[in-house]
């Protein structure tokens, strides 16, 4: 395990934001830690990076590793110009070749605005410049929290594409919290984390699996008579509409078929990330 | 570490509206003193020689102090403004480590002090000798620049004591106002400091600029106080202690005496800055394993 953490446990006071998480990563993997505002995600990965200090509980890494990371706000000088930023920030590391700040400029598309002040680029083009920071030390780990909140679809999209590619290519381990489901799905490992405690933990399909059904709606003339027939009991039942919640696909199509002359019409709707954040984490806003 | 200083001195010299403000909260006593106080104070002292010039020298000397203090300031708020929004956090991950960082605040602070002080003493020298014919000579122009380094030096390392506590940007416009408003009285350039109260006396000999304003006095006007006051030490005495030349402890403060004050002040301000970052690489040090 490149990073493994062991009751990790964080309290402000009385508030308890991180309470006994364990976590294991593996090098070249690729985690979201995904939990609604105020989950205890960010507390959780800035005592993984080392910026805050544990109050029981231990990080530790198989070996002394470079860190990136980019943090949720902004963090270079909006003054100075995207070049100047990162050639400051590469001449704070020791052994970063000289050609690393126009290779990684390249790499990520900065060119075109390289001489701008960072204060002038918009919200797609900054991330793109916080990402290219984070990798100034050619880092083994790429933290990134919430990379993508607070930018359109386009953006948040590119963002990602250009973060999967860091991964493959780069054979880089990310680690990132976001709250964007869609996002959490295309992960090896989702960790669902709510009030401090991890929820859940897998790959996307496994907790879609797991937590999500599958919904079976049916429209049928007469709603009684047909769930008269069906084992399960439904979950909703109108005058001319019942759902059920699903295990599998297989026993959709199975009620479908044995009763397919009561049934008008039907949807079949397998699980979502969404309904398995929500069945883990709650209706309730924050 | 030099990547970290090039970056304070872009931000703060790029900021022109902030160095303008910073250049003109200096000068402000500069003007206030020409415009209300010259004439009230040339008149009490009618009957020393070559009093003009005189009083010139000595505004100066108050005016650099003032500047070193307010200028190191400023700058080092970028400290407390990298803090605030996490930048701090983003610097401690490079391998410069939080105690060079923090060096690299001071020694830009510093820089920024001894380049406005220079300004300054331009702009006050350049104006006093267009309107009094104020001339230098070059060994207390060589005095006066050392004094400008150091003065720079000790501002930077109180004034990062003083800002240890303040944690947002705010508050640190506050302190600024507060500093820049109570430095002209507490160093002693409004008004002499023998005309205090004693309270206000004595609060004065805390205060470390009053110990560089003391020195810049005396190198600028030590030329002048000789001849104006040729052979009578008392008089020449009871002067420099109404104005702040020499700070009276005991007895009349020596120049090395003062000196070794302000070395005294540099080593506590530098143990007290330095003091948390050192508990803090320590902690971290402590907190990450590896196999």
């Amino acid at each position: 395990m490149l990073l493994e953490a062991k009751n990790l446990t964080k309290t402000f006071g009385d508030q308890v934001a991180v309470d006994g998480v364990n976590l294991q990563i593996k090098q070249g993997s690729f985690t979201a830690l995904l939990g609604p505002n105020g989950a205890g995600k960010s507390t959780t990965m800035s005592m993984l990076i080392g910026l805050s200090i544990p109050t029981a509980g231990e990080v530790t890494y198989d070996r002394k590793p470079r860190l990136g990371v980019v943090f949720q706000g902004s963090v270079l000088d909006e003054m100075l110009t995207v070049k100047e930023n990162l050639d400051i920030r590469a001449g704070q590391y020791r052994r970063v070749p000289t050609d690393r700040v126009s290779v990684l400029s390249k790499q990520l598309g900065l060119t075109s605005f390289m001489s701008q002040r960072y204060g002038t680029l918009s919200g797609g083009q900054k991330r793109r410049v916080d990402i290219a920071r984070a990798l100034i030390n050619n880092p083994d780990i790429l933290f990134l929290d919430e990379p993508t909140t607070g930018l359109d679809i386009q953006t948040r999209l590119a963002i990602w594409t250009l973060i999967q590619r860091l991964q493959r290519e780069h054979h880089l381990t990310v680690i990132l919290t976001t709250h964007y489901l869609d996002e959490a799905d295309s992960a090896d490992n989702v960790i669902v984390i709510d009030h401090g405690k991890v929820l859940a933990w897998g790959t996307a399909a496994e907790i879609k699996r797991r937590y999500a059904g599958n919904l079976l709606t049916l429209a049928a003339a007469s709603p009684r008579q047909l769930a008269a027939r069906i084992d399960q009991q439904p979950m909703r039942m109108t005058d001319d509409r019942l759902v059920y919640d699903l295990a599998t696909a297989q026993a959709a199509m199975d009620i479908l078929v044995t009763n397919h002359d009561l049934i008008e019409n039907f949807e079949f709707r397998p699980g979502s990330m969404n309904d398995a954040f929500l069945a883990l984490t709650g209706r309730e806003m924050r | 570490m030099m990547a970290m200083i090039k970056r304070n001195l872009l931000l703060y010299f790029r900021n022109r509206s902030g160095v303008f403000f910073s250049l003109l909260g200096a000068l402000i006593s500069f003007v206030l003193y020409l415009v209300f106080l010259k004439k009230s104070m040339l008149a009490s002292w009618l009957q020393v020689p070559d009093a003009k010039v005189l009083l010139d020298n000595w505004l100066i000397g108050g005016t650099l102090a003032i500047t070193g203090i307010t200028t190191t300031l400023t700058n080092l708020s970028q400290l407390v403004i990298d803090q605030e929004k996490q930048v701090t956090a983003d610097l401690e991950l490079t391998d410069a480590g939080p105690l060079r960082l923090f060096t690299s605040y001071l020694v830009s602070a510093t820089i920024i002090g001894i380049s406005m002080q220079i300004v300054m003493l331009g702009i006050m020298w350049g104006g006093f000798y267009l309107t009094d014919g104020l001339t230098l000579t070059l060994g207390s122009f060589v005095n006066v620049v050392g004094l400008i380094v150091m003065s720079s030096i000790l501002a930077t390392a109180v004034n990062a004591v003083i800002i240890r506590g303040i944690h947002s940007e705010d508050s640190l416009g506050k302190l600024g106002t507060i500093v820049g408003t109570a430095s002209g009285f507490l160093v002693g350039t409004y008004i002499p400091v023998g005309t205090m109260p004693s309270l206000a006396q004595n609060l004065v000999k805390f205060i470390p600029g009053s110990y560089v304003a003391a020195l810049y006095r005396q190198f600028l006007m030590d030329g002048k106080l000789t001849t104006a006051f040729s052979g009578q030490t008392t008089a020449r005495r009871h002067f420099e202690k109404l104005m702040g030349i020499r700070l009276n402890w005991s007895t009349l403060l020596t120049q090395r005496a003062t000196y070794q004050i302000m070395g005294l002040i540099f080593v506590i301000a530098v143990v007290l800055a330095f003091m948390p970052k050192w508990w803090q690489v320590r902690r971290q040090r402590r907190q990450i394993h590896e196999r």
